[in-house]
C-alpha cells in the first residue's frame, strides 16, 4: 500500500485578504495549471434563483475591468493554454492550463474577474449568456433520451428546501427571471478573496507564484461575512422507498436506483467509494455478472453504478441499468434492486475487492497524470477541507476498507426506506 | 478597487521537448516508445492497420463488433475470468478504431505493465471468438447503435457523410457502421476479418517510465504468434465537389433544438497544405474563440457551441461544421454560419486571429501532452502517418512560422461554401419553410 496519494511538495501561504494559496511545483512539463476554487454552488440559491452559480460562471467570461469582453478566452487561447470553468451543488471552479511563461497572464485575468466583474457586466452581456445557457439546458437535458435524469434524481433525494433539491442548470423560468442586478449582488457576496483558493501546479516554484498572487490578488478586499449555504447534513426522510416513472421519448427501459449515503470526504463515503466500484465499476463489476453476462437483462455497454462526490449533505450512489430488448422496466429495476439489496448479504470476496481497488488506483494516478489534475484536486481539498495535503489520504483510505464495511454500509443505507427509483419506460410501450 | 491595469507579458519561454522516442524491431513486430521518467502510469497500446477502411463495404461495423468480442473468453479463459484478470491489474481493455486503424490499450501502474501486456495479447490474437457469443455480441452492438441513434448526431452525420462521400462506398458509410449493417453481420465476417488483420503483428506503443520497462519482452508478448507483413493502404481517393449546395432535411420531431452539419470534401493527411489549413480551420471554427463560435454563440446566443474544422485521415478527408441551435433560430444560425464560411474563403484571416490561432495550436502541444494516454495517442499518429520522432517539434515550428498569405490561401483554396452539403436534423414541421425561404440550396429529405 503506498503511504501516499500526493508524492509532490505541497506549499501554502494565505494572504492578508483570506485568499488561500497552494503550490505543487513540477518541473516535468514546462506547463502549469491555475484553478480557482470558489465556496459557492448551487447549494447557495434561494427558491426562485436556481441556476444563477452557473449563469454567473459564464458571466466570468464576459469581461472585467481590465478585460474587454471576449478577451478572456482570447487571451488565454494565444498564449497556447486550454481553459475551462464548471459549476456543481457544491462549488464554482475556473481553470486554465498555459505554458509556464505565460503563469502571470493567468493570474492576472483570474484577480481582474475576482475583484473587477461587476463594473464590466452589462445587461447585454447577462441576455446573450441567459439564451446560451437556455441553449445548455436544451442540448444536454432537454433533446437528449434520458437527459432529465438527473433533474428528476434530486428533488426526489432531497426534500423542498434541501441545498441539493434542485439541478445546478436551473429553471427555464427562473433563468428567464434572472436580473442584472441580482448577479452583480452575487459576484459581491460570494467572489472574494476568502472565498477562494488558488491552486497553481507546475513549472513555477512556491515562492514566484506566492508573490505573483499577492501582487495581483494582495488588494483585493476581504468580505466580512459570507452568508452559508443551507444545512443540509441531515436529509429527513427514510420514510419508504420512493418511485417515479416517466414514459418519454426514450428507446429502451432504463431504471435509475439511487441511495443517500455519506458525504464525500467522510471514512463512509471511502467505502462507499470501493462499493460502488464493486457493484458497478467494468465488467467484472456485479451488476455486469449478474444483469449484462448472467440474467441478460441489460445492456452491457449501459450497466453501473458510481458516487456523486458532494461534500456538504449525504451524497447519492447511483445503479444504473438500461433493459434488453424485450425486458421490461419493471423486471430490470427488480434486477438492479436485487443486486444492490445482495451487498448487504453476500459478502464481497477478496476477489471483487482487490479488483476495486485495483481499478481506484488506476483512476487515482490517472486523475494525478497531468498537472490539472493535480491542481483540481488540491483545490478542492483546500476548499471542502481546509488543507490540501489531505489529498494524499484518499487513496490509501480506499484501499484499507474492508468486505465488513462495505457489507455493514450496505445494510445501513441501502435500505428500501432510504430508496429512489426512477424508471423511463418508451413511449409506446406505455 | 485595486486591480492592476497592466497585462503582464510573458516570462521566459521554455524550450519545447516531446518525450525521448525510443523505437524497436522484436519478434516481427515494431515498438515505439516514448520515455516518462518518473511516471506511475503506464500504457500499452497495439495499433493494428485494421481501421474501418479496411472493412468492406456492406460491413460496415464489423471492427466494432469484434472489438466486444475479443473480451467474451480467450482460448486459456472465459469472459468472466477474463475481466477478472484485466480489472485485478487496475486496468480494462480499451478498444478504439478510426479510419486508418484499430487500437486495444491498457494503462496500469508501470509494475503490472508486463502481465497487462500479456493479458491484452491474449485477447487480441486468441480470442475464443465462439459463434453464439460474437451472435450476441453483434445484436448488443446493433441495440447500442439503435440507443445511441435515438440522439440527435448520428443520423444527420450518416446523411453527410453518404453525401460527400457516396454511401456506395464504404467511407461513404458510418464510421462505426449503422444499426441495420450491424444487425447484419454473420459471425463469420468477424471470424475472416480478425484472421486477416488482427494477426499480423502491427505496431505496440509504449510510453512511461522506460527504465522500469523491459521493451523486447513487452513487444515479444505483443507479437507472439503472429505472422504477415504490412499491407498497402492504397492512395488518397479522388472526391468530387457537388456542383451546388443542398440542404439535406432528417426529421426529428419534437426536437427543441435542430442538429446542424455542414461540410464537404477536403484534403488527406500527407497533403503539404496541413498545416495552413488546419490554421485556417482554426480561425474559421477550431477553437472557442473561432469566428463561428464568436458569432452565432457570442453575439447572438444561438446555441451552446459551434465548431468547425478539416479532419483528415490517410485516404481523404473533409471540412465540416457542427452545432445545436434552438428549434426557431434554425434558418439564421444555417445563414450565419454560410456567410461566415464564405466571409473566410473570400478574405482570408487576419493577422490577430492567427496570432492566437498559431499560439494556440502550438501551446497545446505542451498543455495536452501530459498524460501517458495523451503521449501515446500522439505516438500513434507517428506510426500511422509514418513520420518522424521530431514530428512534433517541427510541428510546432511550422505552426508558429505560419503567416497570413499562406494561411489565407488555404483558406481560399480547401473552403468551398457553394458546394456545401448542409445538413439539418431537427423538427422538419417547424423549420422546413424558412429552410425554404434561405435559398441556400434545394431540400432533399433524408432517406430512412
Amino acid at each position: 500500500m503506498p503511504d501516499s496519494g500526493y508524492p509532490w511538495p505541497i506549499e501554502t501561504t494565505r494572504l492578508d485578504n483570506g485568499l488561500r494559496v497552494v503550490v505543487s511545483e513540477d518541473r516535468a512539463a514546462p506547463a502549469v495549471a491555475v484553478n480557482l476554487w470558489y465556496d459557492v454552488g448551487s447549494r447557495h440559491e434561494p427558491d426562485g434563483q436556481t441556476g444563477f452559480a452557473h449563469l454567473f460562471e459564464h458571466l466570468m467570461f464576459e469581461g472585467s475591468v481590465n478585460v474587454a469582453k471576449t478577451e478572456h478566452m482570447k487571451l488565454v487561447q494565444g498564449a497556447g493554454g486550454s481553459l475551462n470553468a464548471t459549476t456543481n451543488p457544491d462549488r464554482t471552479n475556473y481553470f486554465e492550463t498555459v505554458p509556464a511563461e505565460h503563469l502571470e497572464l493567468a493570474l492576472w485575468l483570474e484577480a481582474d474577474r475576482m475583484g473587477g466583474l461587476v463594473p464590466a457586466l452589462t445587461q447585454e452581456t447577462l441576455d446573450n449568456q441567459r439564451d446560451v445557457v437556455k441553449n445548455e439546458r436544451r442540448q444536454r437535458y432537454e433533446n437528449v433520451p434520458y437527459g432529465d435524469a438527473w433533474l428528476r434524481l434530486l428533488p426526489l433525494l432531497y426534500p423542498p428546501g434541501h441545498p441539493y433539491h434542485h439541478a445546478t442548470i436551473g429553471s427555464m423560468a427562473d433563468l428567464n427571471a434572472a436580473a442584472l442586478t441580482t448577479f452583480q449582488d452575487f459576484h459581491r457576496t460570494y467572489y472574494a478573496p476568502n472565498n477562494a483558493v488558488l491552486t497553481v501546479v507546475g513549472d513555477a516554484t512556491a515562492s514566484e507564484v506566492f508573490a505573483l498572487a499577492d501582487k495581483y490578488f494582495g488588494a483585493l478586499p476581504a468580505r466580512e461575512s459570507i452568508p452559508a449555504a443551507p444545512d443540509g447534513r441531515h436529509v429527513p426522510g427514510g420514510g419508504g422507498p420512493v418511485a417515479e416513472t416517466v414514459t418519454a421519448a426514450v428507446p429502451a427501459p432504463r431504471v435509475f436506483v439511487a441511495h443517500r449515503t455519506h458525504a464525500f470526504g467522510t471514512p463512509g463515503y471511502d467505502v462507499l467509494t470501493v462499493l460502488a466500484t464493486v457493484l458497478g465499476s467494468g465488467r467484472g463489476s456485479r451488476l455486469y455478472q449478474r444483469l449484462a453476462d448472467g440474467e441478460r437483462i441489460a445492456q452491457p455497454d449501459l450497466v453501473g453504478s458510481y458516487g456523486v462526490d458532494l461534500a456538504h449533505a449525504p451524497a447519492p450512489l447511483i445503479a444504473t441499468a438500461t433493459a434488453r430488448p424485450g425486458v421490461s422496466g419493471e423486471r430490470l429495476a427488480a434486477g438492479v434492486t436485487e443486486v444492490v439489496d445482495e451487498l448487504a448479504t453476500v459478502p464481497v470476496t477478496a476477489v471483487e475487492l482487490d479488483r476495486a481497488k485495483a481499478l481506484l488506483s488506476t483512476g487515482w494516478w490517472r486523475q494525478m497524470s497531468t498537472v490539472d489534475g493535480r491542481a483540481d484536486t488540491l483545490g478542492r481539498y483546500a476548499t471542502q477541507f481546509g488543507d490540501p495535503a489531505v489529498a494524499a489520504e484518499r487513496l490509501p483510505a480506499w484501499l484499507a476498507v474492508t468486505a465488513d464495511q462495505i457489507a455493514e454500509l450496505a445494510a445501513e443505507m441501502l435500505r428500501p426506506e432510504n430508496r429512489v427509483t426512477l424508471t423511463y419506460l418508451p413511449e409506446e410501450s406505455a | 478597487m485595486s486591480l492592476i491595469a497592466d497585462r503582464p507579458g510573458p516570462g521566459l519561454a521554455r524550450p519545447y521537448r516531446f518525450p525521448q522516442v525510443v523505437r524497436r524491431s522484436v519478434a516481427g513486430g515494431q515498438v515505439v516508445a516514448a520515455h516518462l521518467p518518473g511516471q506511475n502510469l503506464a500504457v500499452a497500446l497495439l495499433l493494428l492497420d485494421a481501421g474501418a477502411g479496411r472493412e468492406p463495404a456492406g460491413r460496415e461495423g464489423l471492427g466494432a463488433v469484434l472489438a466486444k468480442a475479443l473480451e467474451e473468453g480467450t482460448a486459456q479463459r472465459d469472459a468472466t475470468a477474463y475481466a477478472l484478470a484485466v480489472e485485478g491489474l487496475g486496468t480494462e481493455l480499451v478498444t478504439g478504431l478510426d479510419w486508418d486503424s484499430f487500437q486495444v490499450s491498457v494503462q496500469v501502474p508501470v509494475d503490472r505493465l508486463p502481465a497487462a501486456v500479456e493479458l491484452l495479447a491474449e485477447a487480441v490474437r486468441t480470442p475464443r471468438l465462439d459463434p453464439d457469443d460474437v451472435r450476441r455480441v453483434r445484436d448488443d452492438e446493433a441495440t447500442a447503435l439503435r440507443m445511441d441513434w435515438a440522439n440527435p448526431g448520428p443520423r444527420a452525420d450518416a446523411a453527410l457523410r453518404a453525401d460527400l462521400f457516396g454511401a456506395e462506398n464504404r467511407w461513404g458509410r458510418p464510421m462505426y457502421g449503422d444499426p441495420d449493417s450491424v444487425a447484419g453481420l454473420d459471425p463469420e465476417d468477424i471470424t475472416v476479418f480478425h484472421s486477416e488483420w488482427f494477426l499480423r503483428p502491427g505496431t505496440l506503443i509504449v510510453v512511461g517510465d522506460l527504465e522500469r520497462l523491459d521493451l523486447d519482452a513487452l513487444g515479444a508478448a505483443a507479437f507472439a504468434g503472429t505472422g504477415g507483413g504490412p499491407v498497402s493502404p492504397g492512395g488518397p481517393i479522388d472526391v468530387s465537389l457537388r456542383a451546388g449546395r443542398r440542404i439535406i432535411l432528417v426529421d426529428r420531431p419534437g426536437s427543441v433544438q435542430s442538429t446542424l452539419r455542414l461540410g464537404h470534401p477536403s484534403p488527406h493527411r500527407a497533403h503539404p497544405d496541413h498545416v495552413p489549413s488546419l490554421l485556417a480551420g482554426t480561425v474559421l471554427g477550431g477553437a472557442f474563440t473561432s469566428r463561428l463560435n464568436h458569432l452565432i454563440r457570442e453575439v447572438r446566443g444561438y446555441t451552446y457551441g459551434i465548431r468547425g474544422e478539416f479532419a483528415s485521415s490517410r485516404r481523404f478527408g473533409r471540412f465540416a461544421v457542427s452545432s445545436g441551435v434552438q428549434t426557431a433560430v434554425t434558418a439564421p444560425a444555417l445563414v450565419e454560419a454560410v456567410g461566415e464560411i464564405s466571409r473566410t474563403q473570400v478574405g482570408g484571416v487576419t493577422e490577430d486571429e492567427l496570432a492566437v490561432a498559431r499560439s494556440w495550436r502550438a501551446g497545446q502541444l505542451s498543455v495536452e501532452l501530459q498524460s501517458p494516454r495523451a503521449i501515446a495517442s500522439a505516438l500513434t499518429t507517428l506510426v500511422v502517418h509514418d513520420l518522424p520522432d521530431d514530428y512534433h517539434a517541427r510541428l510546432r515550428e511550422s505552426l508558429l512560422a505560419a503567416d497570413v498569405e499562406e494561411v489565407s490561401a488555404a483558406a481560399a483554396g480547401h473552403l468551398h461554401p457553394e458546394s456545401l452539403t448542409l445538413v439539418v436534423e431537427g423538427d422538419a414541421a417547424l423549420i422546413r419553410d424558412d429552410l425554404a425561404a434561405t435559398n441556400l440550396g434545394e431540400i432533399v429529405d433524408a432517406v430512412g
